[in-house]
């Protein structure tokens, strides 16, 4: 397959095996700046291992994946996470924040990662906390908030440090409905105004419904609905 | 809610335990480990003061001092016996030579018959030294066939070394101290067994130093796995469980690891028991028979630490609360509180404060009192500290990111960190104070000697009849023997002792050849026959009346044992006054000074003493002389004088502290380590995700690292204040000066330092498997 012109993260014919289990076999994903991609698929189809690969967290067995004309697979780890630190942002099922730090000191987490002093990351973070209308939680910890809630401090953390690609695994699916709509509405809202493509991993066809374009993963292999279309 | 429900709900909890798969199983043998060590520890402690009596009891039953001058006449029911006790390298050696009279003398206990002449009964200890190696020395000593060994009941400990010898000729030597006629073994009048305090306050402080740790360890071990017991106990909510039954199931959980730590805990006595049948701390040494733990208190430890066991459980439950969805962790717990947390270690300074200065009279000095104030004071210090722990770490700044998620997680659970801190408190406080007691102890009895060894290393006391010039002879042909002094005792008198009836005039008398008397006073010529007199002191009136030349007196070299043998001697016409000097005992030579030439041939053989010096160089060379002294003199009483003796055995008494503190210290860092792995698993997602957007690996592992060393950083400056402050009120309870011991200090830190790092290590490697991104993985 040739990577669609202008693409900024690509992957062809994507191989991965867990042991006897084969997660991908000969999956496919292109996106734009600025683009929402839902993967959807029943459980166990190799949406979450296609997300984790082209995130450059699980190195596949074979295939390519080249994100802004670079090729994944040629960069050591550090450079990986070097580049998940500086171009990408994660927000997963359970917010998965540190239940020490307060709200405010998660989401600027990022940033005082990548070398922001502490005073800048938490008033970079605390401007997006605003943005999601969690900023009343600054100074709590994530066990003293709500579901919701700490979803929309997972979603401030994931924008903090301005990523080209938001990667969200089933970001609503700890969520009641109504929580769960707020969150995709406030995230794909966030992410649009940051310019950022989000990898949105879900099998809920309501969550697929904030994305612009489909693609479904069945057995490990991937495709483009919009195309099929 | 009754009985059956009770049993029910714990027997479930039993079976969880052992099927609750490799973490359950883990969880079932760490806790059984910890209540296994905690028992046998208790159990053994227990046993130490029936052992300490045992000991007491055996050596009153074979006491052959009869403490009398008067000498019981020769009959069938008589022994004459003769200490002739030695040491050999560092090791005391009891040695008894034995001459039976009669055919109904006392048997001594743990012999079958006596020895014939030449051949020996001996200590199975002795008997193990003699057929090895290192006996190759005392084997020359010892020159005796060996013809059985002395059994248990003869014997104060297993690794005593005791011989009995079969003599002949012993009755001349009969003195009332060394060598007496008995009759009967055994004090005329025993006295029940005396504590000495000094070891009373290392058992006691020994006791809560190694209990903590175990404490600790079985808190670690009990929370081990505790994430997935909640989601068990949350699973069992959901299915009509209420939470009074959730906690009898986990307690039920607890109690199986509890009783299969009790079983092991026997086990580890009774090995122990064996193992401390071969070892032996500061020369005593026990038989495993002797330790036996008293019944009611054995049982008490029986119940007592599986309940402890449970109880932690239970208490960790505290702040958890499992609702049939799942488990909810309280968040912030209670602010403690200080003012509780203060009284146990003011009781215990209050109770030890009466008895500063009382521990070496042994009237005044309160068991009781000074038990529960160590008790009081270390048990009291692990209630304050949690406050403290909790106190500073809330205090700590930001910094990286390694450092501040080290530090809110520490803010966040300050408990368990309290907990590790405990433990390392009272053990490193517990080393140090016992290291200052030691050394204070030790630093007093170098101090009393005023031996001076750059003169002799050796004082070799011959008994009476025993040739000098021959002895001093033997000991120059001993092979690394530099120098050897010979100087003898008399008396000068007026009158004879016979007629004096105690109203005439004394001056004692040093005789030796003229570089012998050289050692204790500036002479300024001297020839064999010269006589000189010492410039008196103020308080020696008798010697200048006496030392008038042409003077005829009494001169006794028997020293009065044997009054009668006196011979005449006059002062001699320009007798030259000496300006006095000390021997290297540090004795001062007053009266006359006599060479052997101006000794009277009537005068008896005076008894004298051999000061010895040595060539260090030489190996054994203290062997040689003691095995020289040995051959010229079964009686002599040979003196090592130096100060490495002393020395040598504070320094084995640092190493074996050194060594528990170290396993001590080891036992908290393998708790430590447990929490660290558990703490890790529970985090498993948390960590692959901060993995994945882009947490360095380095930032991580340092988090764990400042999460362990920060707590015991904490620990070891707490501890050491703690163990400063309780060595210094050892030290003046038994009114010895007080000074600080920084080596122990440091090495007890450095120790700690050392487990930071090997738990930090220990624990990467789980680490950086759970940082793996399979941990994201929901599916």
């Amino acid at each position: 397959m040739t990577p669609p012109p202008g693409s900024l993260l690509t992957a062809e014919n994507l191989r991965k095996a867990y042991g006897p289990t084969t997660a991908l076999d000969g999956a496919e994903f292109s996106i734009h700046p600025g683009e929402v991609v839902a993967v959807m698929g029943p459980s166990g189809s190799g949406k979450s291992t296609l997300l984790h690969c082209l995130a450059g967290i699980v190195t596949p067995d074979s295939g390519s994946i080249t994100y802004d004309g670079r090729e994944l697979s040629a960069m050591s780890d550090a450079q990986r996470s070097a580049l998940r630190r500086s171009e990408f942002g994660f927000v997963f099922q359970f917010g998965q924040l540190v239940p020490e730090l307060t709200c405010v000191e998660n989401v600027a987490l990022p940033l005082r990662l990548n070398g922001t002093s502490r005073k800048e990351a938490e008033r970079a973070a605390l401007s997006w906390m605003a943005r999601l209308e969690v900023d009343d939680l600054a100074k709590k910890r994530p066990g003293e908030v709500s579901g919701g809630q700490g979803q929309r401090v997972a979603v401030a953390r994931s924008l903090v440090s301005g990523p080209r690609v938001l990667f969200a695994d089933e970001p609503t699916g700890a969520l009641d409905s109504l929580n769960g709509e707020r969150v995709m509405e406030l995230f794909t809202e966030a992410a649009r105004s940051a310019n950022a493509a989000v990898v949105l991993v879900t099998h809920e066809a309501r969550v697929a419904a904030y994305s612009d374009r489909e693609i479904v993963v069945r057995d490990g292999r991937s495709r483009d609905m919009e195309r099929l279309v | 809610m009754n009985l059956r429900q009770w049993a029910a709900d714990l027997r479930l909890g039993a079976k969880f335990a052992f099927t609750g798969g490799r973490e359950g199983w883990t969880r079932v043998l760490l806790t059984a480990v910890g209540v296994g060590l905690g028992v046998a520890l208790l159990l053994l402690t227990t046993a130490i003061p029936s052992a300490l009596n045992v000991r007491h009891d055996r050596g009153e039953a074979r006491s052959d001092y009869t403490y009398s001058q008067k000498v019981k006449p020769k009959a069938d029911d008589t022994l004459v016996i003769a200490d002739v006790d030695t040491t050999y390298g560092n090791k005391d050696i009891r040695g008894r030579l034995v001459e039976p009279e009669g055919p109904r003398a006392p048997i001594a206990p743990g012999l079958a018959k006596y020895p014939a002449p030449g051949d020996m009964v001996v200590s199975p200890a002795l008997k193990k030294l003699l057929d090895s190696g290192d006996g190759r020395l005392l084997r020359e000593r010892l020159p005796y066939r060996v013809t059985g060994t002395i059994a248990e009941s003869g014997l104060i400990g297993s690794q005593e070394l005791a011989y009995y010898a079969g003599a002949t000729g012993l009755a001349p030597h009969i003195n009332g101290w060394q060598t007496a006629r008995i009759s009967e073994y055994g004090t005329p009048n025993p006295v029940s067994a005396k504590s000495d305090p000094v070891l009373i306050l290392l058992v006691l402080v020994v006791f809560v130093v190694l209990l903590m740790p175990v404490a600790v360890f079985i808190t670690a071990a009990v929370r081990f796995g505790g994430e997935q017991r909640d989601r068990r106990l949350a699973a069992l909510r959901l299915v009509g469980s209420d939470s009074r039954m959730t906690r009898r199931i986990a307690a039920g959980e607890a109690l199986a690891g509890s009783l299969l730590g009790l079983v092991l805990g026997t086990v580890f006595f009774l090995l122990g028991r064996q193992l401390a049948g071969s070892l032996e701390v500061l020369d005593v040494s026990v038989f495993p028979s002797y330790l036996n733990p008293a019944p009611a208190l054995a049982v008490l430890v029986a119940v007592a630490v599986p309940a402890a066991a449970v109880l932690v459980t239970l208490l960790a439950l505290r702040g958890v609360v499992i609702e049939p969805l799942g488990v909810v962790r309280t968040t912030r717990p209670a602010r403690r509180r200080l003012w509780w947390r203060l009284l146990l270690p003011v009781i215990g300074l209050a109770m030890l404060y009466p008895m500063i200065g009382k521990g070496r009279t042994e009237g005044d000095f309160n068991q009781y009192l000074v038990a529960g104030g160590v008790i009081a004071l270390l048990v009291g210090v692990t209630a304050l500290l949690p406050w403290i722990v909790e106190a500073v770490v809330a205090r700590l700044g930001n910094g990286s990111v390694s450092w501040q998620l080290a530090v809110r997680r520490l803010q966040l659970s300050s408990g368990t960190a309290a907990r590790m801190v405990n433990g390392i408190a009272v053990a490193v406080a517990g080393a140090i104070a016992l290291q200052m007691l030691f050394a204070g102890v030790e630093g007093d009895y170098t101090k009393a000697s005023r031996n001076d060894v750059n003169r002799a290393q050796v004082e070799v006391q011959l008994s009476r009849g025993v040739d000098a010039d021959e002895a001093v002879a033997k000991f120059r042909s001993v092979r690394g023997v530099r120098k050897v002094v010979a100087l003898a005792g008399g008396n000068l008198s007026d009158a004879s002792v016979k007629s004096a009836g105690g109203q005439n005039r004394n001056s004692p008398v040093t005789i030796g050849d003229c570089a012998a008397l050289r050692e204790v006073a500036a002479l300024p010529s001297c020839r064999d026959g010269d006589a000189f007199v010492v410039a008196a002191a103020d308080y020696d009136t008798d010697t200048p009346v006496l030392a008038k030349p042409g003077k005829k007196l009494y001169l006794d070299t028997d020293q009065g044992m044997d009054a009668g043998r006196e011979a005449r001697w006059t002062v001699p016409q320009g007798i030259r006054k000496v300006a006095p000097g000390t021997d290297p005992s540090g004795m001062e030579h007053d009266g006359f000074l006599l060479t052997r030439g101006a000794v009277p041939a009537a005068a008896g053989q005076p008894v004298a003493q051999a000061y010895v010096s040595l060539d260090d160089a030489v190996p054994d060379v203290r062997e040689y002389v003691r095995n020289a002294a040995a051959a010229v003199d079964p009686f002599a009483n040979v003196m090592v004088w130096t100060r490495n003796e002393e020395s040598k055995k504070f320094a084995s008494i640092r190493t074996g502290l050194l060594v528990g503190a170290t396993c001590v210290l080891a036992l908290i860092g393998a708790s430590l380590l447990v929490s660290q792995l558990e703490q890790l698993r529970e985090r498993r997602k948390l960590l692959s995700a901060l993995v994945a957007f882009g947490t360095r690996r380095r930032t991580l592992s340092l988090s764990v690292l400042w999460q362990t060393a920060v707590p015991v950083a904490l620990g070891l400056l707490l501890a050491s204040a703690v163990g400063l402050t309780l060595g210094t009120v050892l030290l003046k309870m038994t009114a010895t000066t007080v000074s600080v011991d920084w080596s122990s200090v440091l090495t007890m830190t450095g120790i700690g330092a050392g487990i930071v790092l090997v738990v930090t290590l220990l624990s990467l490697p789980p680490l950086l498997r759970l940082m793996r991104p399979e941990g994201l993985r929901t599916e």
